[in-house]
């Protein structure tokens, strides 16, 4: 069944959004960011800051240094999340499968079989922009291809405005002359790794074999090999269905109240999770812990990913975080779940700020290697002895 | 006289899935192969994608390798030169149309840019000059101007036309007041470009394409135009280029190829879709 997907993205969301409430913000460079935050961070910025180095998540004293003719203003997520509201309920009207992430101004709308009732998908996707314009005063980016994976590929290559459409049949010829960085769900190690081979280029990638990518990225060729050429079959998820998560549980052998068992399955739960999502080629924004206790009742914390990861060493520090916060109650437990939430395609381009920095690099190659061992000698073959019981440890 | 004319008789786009459906495409052609089965009946299509968006060169000439030789094209001008003109940017959108259609006038199958306007561009000193100001802009491209509001339908207009050897985009459209009537001027003798957009009144300004072009020609109608008005624009010109934009339910395309046997009965052969020698083999 060919596919035709929609994807809605308002480039630069939130400062679109101020600037439609304030139209003296336009035509100058505007940074979001909190000032009086200690280590304050880019929240988001314009077109035109952007173009003079500024960057999602900098050191907003940076930001300065590099635009300091900027307006800075602070975040207003009640604004953003109202925004994205109407943005969605916009797209809602043309079709009941629409999917957003967070407040960030993308979408994607699944028109296939909508034609008869519709029209063109194409001339859904332009009345949709025109309405959104109408009701936001802002204006999004249209594309238009068989798949979320190109429909994302092409927003990005118009940035910050513009329209794309991809026929089918057209996915992996349009790919071919985009740099690597731009096809969604190619990671950081992907683009060291391919790019110390000089392949910089989908279709560069595209014209190896699978074997040889296979050699070059290990357990990322599959992903690799199929996304350089658009193909992506994951569904557009139907407005409501609930957001989908990885997750894992673990009951203790008797009720527990050894905080060192309680880690252990937690680094078990977190390699785990962490396997599940770099199969999936995804990362998670946050880590959800459930604690059962002895006594039946439940607690429930969850910790924040920044940026969103795959790596088990961050997850598992995460979930530790959160089942501190949640292990309030001096109670035995008697077992615990951990789930991945918020997940999404790991961040395109090459963080100028991981907060790993080149740890984080070395981190994911080892994440990579753990892949390749496990796939070929089993789960058990390589373990982390965090998550070995204490007593073995 | 009028055999001299070269008639191609086509459709406003061929990529609709709704017409595997309707049976003129094979069940389950996939969109990359339509153009191909579509070159079996017609010799030329209008693009209406390059409406939506600004044509790119690399798409058209990956087209261009599945359409067969001989086979036409005539592309929409895009909406930001039409509809959505930006006083400071459309001589920049000019610029990116030329490289975006270079392929098509490369190979010489572009047979015309459709320069259409929408009802609300109504014949004013402002309209008038932008006209003039893109027409200049657009220069050494083959054109044609749909006008959709009343207001142009001026000999004044047609003169100037022909002076600049645009041709005049001759009408079939529901008889409702205010819309461009049906003119049959030839204003560039090297091409006659007709649109039959179907006659649903009550669909027209509906919003909705689906209602808007949700129409199907009758015998006599085709007849009408077979007939009458086609052979008289033949006479005037050397090519002509007529074009179904009724695609609801796969109409254009049958109406088409009505169309096509009833001038090929009348005298008026109609270039031979460059595929349909090959397809009968």
């Amino acid at each position: 069944m060919e596919r035709s997907i929609i994807h809605l993205n308002v480039a630069d969301f939130a400062a679109a959004v101020e600037r439609a409430l304030d139209p003296r913000l336009a035509g100058r460079p505007l940074v979001i960011a909190r000032p009086a935050a200690a280590r304050a961070t880019v929240f988001d910025m314009s077109e035109e800051a952007f173009r003079a180095g500024v960057r999602k998540g900098m050191p907003l004293a940076l930001a300065r240094r590099r635009c300091p003719e900027a307006q800075l203003l602070p975040p207003r997520p009640e604004r953003y999340a109202r925004a994205m509201r109407v943005l969605f309920e916009t797209a809602l009207a043309y079709s009941p499968r629409v999917e957003t992430g967070r407040a960030d101004g993308h979408l994607f709308l699944d028109a296939t079989g909508t034609r008869r009732l519709l029209g063109p998908p194409m001339d859904v996707a332009w009345r949709l922009r025109r309405e959104v314009r109408a009701r936001l005063g802002v204006t999004p980016i249209w594309t238009l291809a068989p798949n979320k994976l190109v429909a994302k590929a092409a927003s990005r290559l118009v940035k910050p405005e513009g329209e794309y459409i991809v026929a089918e049949g057209e996915e992996e010829a349009f790919l071919a002359p985009l740099p690597l960085e731009l096809v969604p769900g190619v990671e950081r190690c992907d683009l060291r790794t391919l790019g110390s081979f000089r392949l910089r280029r989908a279709g560069e990638v595209a014209a190896l074999p699978l074997e040889a990518l296979r050699v070059l990225c290990g357990a990322r060729a599959g992903f690799l090999h199929e996304a350089v050429r658009g193909i992506d079959p994951s569904p557009v998820r139907a407005a409501g269905e609930p957001a989908p998560e990885i997750a894992a549980e673990e009951r203790f052998a008797g009720d527990t109240d050894d905080e060192a068992e309680l880690a252990a399955a937690l680094a078990r739960l977190a390699g785990r999770a962490g396997a599940e999502l770099r199969r999936r080629r995804l990362t998670a924004r946050r880590v959800r812990v459930v604690l059962h206790g002895a006594d039946g009742a439940e607690a429930l914390r969850r910790a924040a990913l920044h940026p969103p990861t795959a790596d088990d060493f961050l997850l598992r520090d995460a979930a530790r975080r959160a089942a501190a916060a949640a292990w309030s109650r001096r109670v035995r437990l008697r077992g615990l779940a951990l789930a991945c939430e918020g997940l999404v395609f790991p961040p395109a381009q090459i963080e100028l700020f991981p907060a790993a920095g080149e740890a984080g690099e070395g981190r994911a190659r080892l994440m990579a290697a753990i892949d390749r061992v496990r796939r070929r000698f089993g789960e058990e073959a390589l373990r982390v002895a965090a998550a070995l019981p204490p007593e073995t440890a | 006289m009028s055999g001299a004319c070269e008639i191609r008789v086509g459709t406003c786009g061929y990529s609709y899935p709704e017409w595997v459906e309707a049976g003129f495409y094979p069940p389950g052609t996939r969109a990359a192969d339509m153009l191909p089965l579509y070159a079996r009946h017609f010799s030329v299509t209008e693009l209406n994608f390059t409406w939506y968006q600004m044509p790119k060169a690399p798409a058209l000439e990956r087209m261009l390798r599945l359409a067969p030789p001989g086979f036409a094209f005539t592309a929409k001008l895009t909406r930001t030169l039409t509809h959505e003109v930006d006083p400071g940017r459309w001589r920049g959108q000019v610029a990116l149309y030329r490289e975006g259609v270079s392929p098509l006038l490369e190979e010489r199958r572009l047979l015309a840019v459709l320069l259409q306007f929408p009802a609300s561009f109504v014949r004013a000193p402002a309209s008038r000059l932008y006209l003039a100001q893109l027409i200049e802009a657009l220069e050494g491209l083959p054109l044609a101007v749909e006008f959709r509001h009343a207001s142009w339908a001026e000999e004044r207009v047609f003169r100037e036309l022909a002076r600049r050897r645009v041709s005049l985009a001759v009408l079939d459209a529901p008889p409702l007041p205010g819309l461009f009537p049906t003119v049959e001027e030839v204003t560039h003798p090297g091409l006659f470009y007709v649109r039959l957009h179907g006659r649903n009144a009550r669909g027209w300004r509906s919003g909705n394409l689906q209602q808007q072009f949700d129409y199907d020609y009758s015998e006599a109608e085709l007849r009408g135009w077979a007939e009458g008005a086609i052979p008289r624009l033949a006479a005037r010109a050397a090519r002509g280029v007529i074009v179904f934009n009724n695609h609801v339910r796969a109409q254009a395309a049958r109406n088409a190829l009505g169309l096509q046997r009833l001038l090929a009965a009348s005298g008026l052969a109609p270039a031979p879709a460059p595929w349909s020698a090959a397809s009968s083999t």
